[in-house]
């Protein structure tokens, strides 16, 4: 490999941002001798500090609820005390607005390994039929790849970060490298049973947690706790799985609390690096490079790229057709729980396995649109079990039965007597979903911040339907009944609010066309050739599968295709 | 006074390390790992808590504030025959520590506080803590009445505001609220804080049976606890 970088100052490769697309760049370039400078907002990552797994709320005075109860103020950490999250909806200093009529929640890690450290781990590959949605339905868009070009890359991904599964054979949700799953749980086996009198397929989950040793990770210990870090770094992180060992290969530089402002150009249409801004000297540097990869998030790195506004790119670098923060999309998200009589009393167990529930239901009706009203699908999520105590876990059960020995007894009968349902659909990417600069507004640093556009359609609310009427015949299936949410609250509140599922792609979509697309199939801009955009920004659609593996898959192939061209000199 | 979780012992945290090295180390050679070790974080041992703790000391409220907290916590979470009380837990020192910590926290506390002896006050005559057992707890059930009642009426209120049918709303007529609201709110809050001390304690973890935060090489589901809800679900076997 060429090195043409330091002496002149020049570097290969600059990457934005150090989560699932830029871990899995810095990976896999230095891997190939590639020295890569890795730039991330926030700060570096030590997971013998942050982490706090295997601690108890009762580890704490403030038993999770934050020191002066901040947590009953509504300004507790995201998701809770004990998650690893480093980030929230609001970041102090660094706003986003909202268009009017509109409704987006941003989440934002600023952190080595952004959302990997504390994400699901739900890790499915996408189908045949999701990359070719437009041709099937005639909704949306094509993407300019097929399931065949990236199966090997799927294979890749699985076999680093290393994901348990089962090979079933379903075409909703194709089978790839497993580690062997943990058998499923009591709740879970009793949804499957409804699950199957409904001709719901209920198969082993599909997590990126590790259950033999693998690069040095040690096998799951099944303490559940994966949402709080994992110090065996048995669950994926692109910090401690990707990134960390990259720095092990001298060919990688990491610099934190780099807020990337601007790609920089040179006037013949090529990118000649970044400025950012370093947060600690609030001073403005920059990074010659010879490739600049965007991997920020789909949100933020089109801001970047709108931000990036010269006389050859007037509405913002790599953006000729104009579509960059157009089609924004979320997952159509909504929850169901019940009440299941047969788990009252049942000997208590361990469920807390390897986080999150051993059990799922990919989509089942991929051929039966024509007894649908609505295009695409779902999966669904489960929940349930004997669940580690914490700070208002019991809030909604104390309500209802008052107070005294009759609400203690009435809590201890049902701890665990529990399930949740949770979809996980498909919109389809529509005009009226985008984000674009704020012309009013600057974060801290100077960065006019994003202002977004969101709205769902009668797709995504009929979509949101079935998922009701569904998540309630497998609970009364199991003889169980459906708690929480009144009928009129459903009615009312049965979306997700747009972004809050975090799986917010498209802004960069990729396609064949330069007029009506951002990038190629290999993540590269078709402006600007030495520019790729490795997050979810480049997905033309998003299909009812968790998005990071295919983050992770696309980075790979990407990166592939990039050391080839800078091997042919090329770029 | 038992307050054995508000006390950081540092020498758990270097047992946590230890038993989070030992599992980095490999832990497939080893079979099942020490599951007691690796429990050990958390059930904090009493000796240590006598040598470490001492009387609480109350930070925020006055002695008779405290009383009143206190027996609020008792009446919320009793002694039963599975478990102590919210006093064993730590419930009062708790709320305590949090509201030292956020005078928003405090506020909220003194005035609930204060509304409960006056209210108990115009009822009997009495400070809540000097009423009877029976006048307490029959303060308490009003309280959750009203609470209901109150509930009930922003659910009737959210339908007659979302449903279709009910674009006229010529015929419907807001119920008043109870003046209760303000005793309501504060009941839900000692009562949220409450439950969750005691939930969160050692002594609630083992009431409720929770078995988790393990650490095994291998991961099971006991064949009995699958027998048990098979046999009382509709599936009846498998």
């Amino acid at each position: 490999m060429a090195q043409i970088a330091r002496s002149s100052g020049v570097v290969d490769v600059v990457v934005v941002g150090s989560g699932a697309g830029g871990g899995t760049a810095a990976h896999v370039l230095t891997a190939k001798g590639i020295n890569v400078v890795l730039l991330e907002a926030g700060p570096n990552l030590v997971p013998a500090q942050e982490f706090k797994d295997h601690k108890m709320p009762s580890d704490y005075a403030h038993r999770g609820a934050e020191d002066g109860g901040a947590l009953y103020f509504g300004k507790g950490k995201p998701f809770g005390f004990m998650s690893t999250t480093s980030g929230g909806w609001e970041l102090e200093g660094e706003p986003y607005t909202v268009g009017e009529g509109s409704q987006f929640s941003w989440f934002r890690s600023r952190i080595v390994g952004g959302r990997t450290n504390h994400y699901g781990r739900m890790s499915f590959r996408f189908s045949d039929y999701d990359f070719k949605p437009y041709s099937k339905d005639g909704l949306g868009f094509d993407w300019p790849i097929s399931y065949e070009d990236i199966a090997p890359y799927y294979d890749r991904a699985e076999e680093f970060i290393g994901v348990a599964g089962s090979v079933e054979g379903i075409r909703s949700a194709p089978d790839g490298k497993f580690h062997t799953p943990p058998p499923a749980k009591v709740h879970e086996l009793l949804i499957r049973k409804s699950c199957d009198k409904l001709g719901i397929p209920c198969i082993p989950n599909r997590r990126a947690v590790i259950t033999k040793n693998l690069n040095g990770r040690a096998a799951c210990h099944y303490c559940g706790q994966c949402g709080r870090g994992c110090q065996t770094a048995s669950a994926y992180s692109s910090s401690q799985v990707q990134v960390f060992p990259a720095l092990k290969t001298g060919k990688l530089t990491l610099i934190t609390d780099a807020m990337v402002r601007e790609v920089t150009t040179d006037g013949s249409g090529k990118a000649t690096g970044v400025i950012y801004i370093d947060r600690n000297t609030r001073t403005e540097k920059a990074i010659k490079a010879r490739v600049v990869i965007l991997a920020a998030s789909a949100c933020e790195s089109a801001r970047i790229l709108l931000n990036s506004k010269t006389h050859e790119f007037p509405n913002g670098v790599a953006n000729s057709s104009g579509l960059v923060g157009r089609y924004l999309m979320d997952t159509v998200g909504f929850g169901l729980s019940g009440y299941v009589p047969a788990l009252e009393g049942m000997p208590h167990y361990d469920t807390d396995g390897y986080g999150g529930a051993h059990l799922y239901m990919p989509w089942w009706m991929w051929d039966k649109h024509d007894k649908l009203d609505f295009p695409r699908g779902y999966h669904i999520e489960i929940g349930g079990g004997y669940g580690q105590p914490g700070v208002g876990s019991y809030h909604g059960a104390a309500r209802r039965y008052g107070y005294g020995a009759g609400m203690k007894q009435k809590i201890r009968e049902g701890y665990g007597a529990s399930v949740g349902f949770a979809g996980r659909g498909e919109m389809i990417p529509n005009l009226h979903s985008y984000c674009e600069i704020d012309p009013n507004v600057v974060d801290q640093w100077g960065i006019p911040v994003l202002r977004f556009h969101f709205k769902w359609t009668d797709y995504e609310w009929k979509q949101a339907r079935h998922m009701e009427k569904t998540f309630a015949e497998i609970i009364e299936g199991m003889g169980g009944r459906v708690t929480g949410l009144s009928a009129a609250q459903r009615e009312s509140q049965g979306i997700s609010v747009p972004g809050t599922i975090i799986h917010e792609v498209g802004t960069a979509c990729m396609g064949k066309d330069a007029k009506t697309s951002v990038l190629n199939g290999y993540t590269q801009s078709h402006d600007v050739k030495n520019l790729y955009v490795m997050d979810g920004g480049s997905f033309a659609s998003n299909p009812d599968k968790n998005p990071t593996l295919t983050i992770n898959a696309l980075a790979w192939r990407g990166c592939d295709y990039l050391a080839e061209e800078m091997r042919k000199g090329n770029v | 006074m038992s307050n054995e979780s508000l006390v950081q012992l540092t020498n758990v945290e270097v047992e946590r390390r230890s038993i989070i090295r030992a599992l980095a180390l490999g832990l497939t050679s080893m079979g099942v790992l020490d599951l007691e070790a690796a429990q050990h974080v958390h059930a904090a041992n009493a000796g240590e808590k006598a040598a470490a703790g001492g009387p609480y000391k109350v930070k925020t409220f006055q002695a008779e504030e405290y009383k009143t907290l206190r027996r609020l916590c008792e009446l919320i979470v009793p002694k039963d025959d599975v478990s102590g009380s919210a006093l064993d837990a730590g419930a009062p020192e708790f709320i305590d520590l949090l509201c030292s910590q956020n005078q928003r926290l405090a506020d909220i506390y003194h005035g609930g506080l204060a509304w409960f002896d006056a209210q108990m006050r115009k009822r009997v005559g009495n400070r809540f803590v000097e009423a009877t057992a029976t006048e307490q707890t029959a303060m308490l059930d009003t309280l959750v009445k009203a609470e209901a009642e109150e509930t009930a009426r922003r659910s009737e209120e959210l339908v007659y505001q979302r449903t279709a049918i009910y674009k006229d709303f010529s015929n419907y007529t807001v119920k008043r609220q109870s003046d209760l609201g303000a005793g309501v709110k504060f009941f839900d809050w000692v009562r949220k804080m409450t439950v969750d001390a005691f939930y969160t304690s050692p002594l609630g973890v083992k009431d409720l049976g929770y078995k988790g935060n393990g650490a095994y090489s291998k991961y099971t589901v006991p064949a009995e606890a699958l027998e048990y809800a098979m046999k009382r679900s509709p599936f009846k076997a498998w």
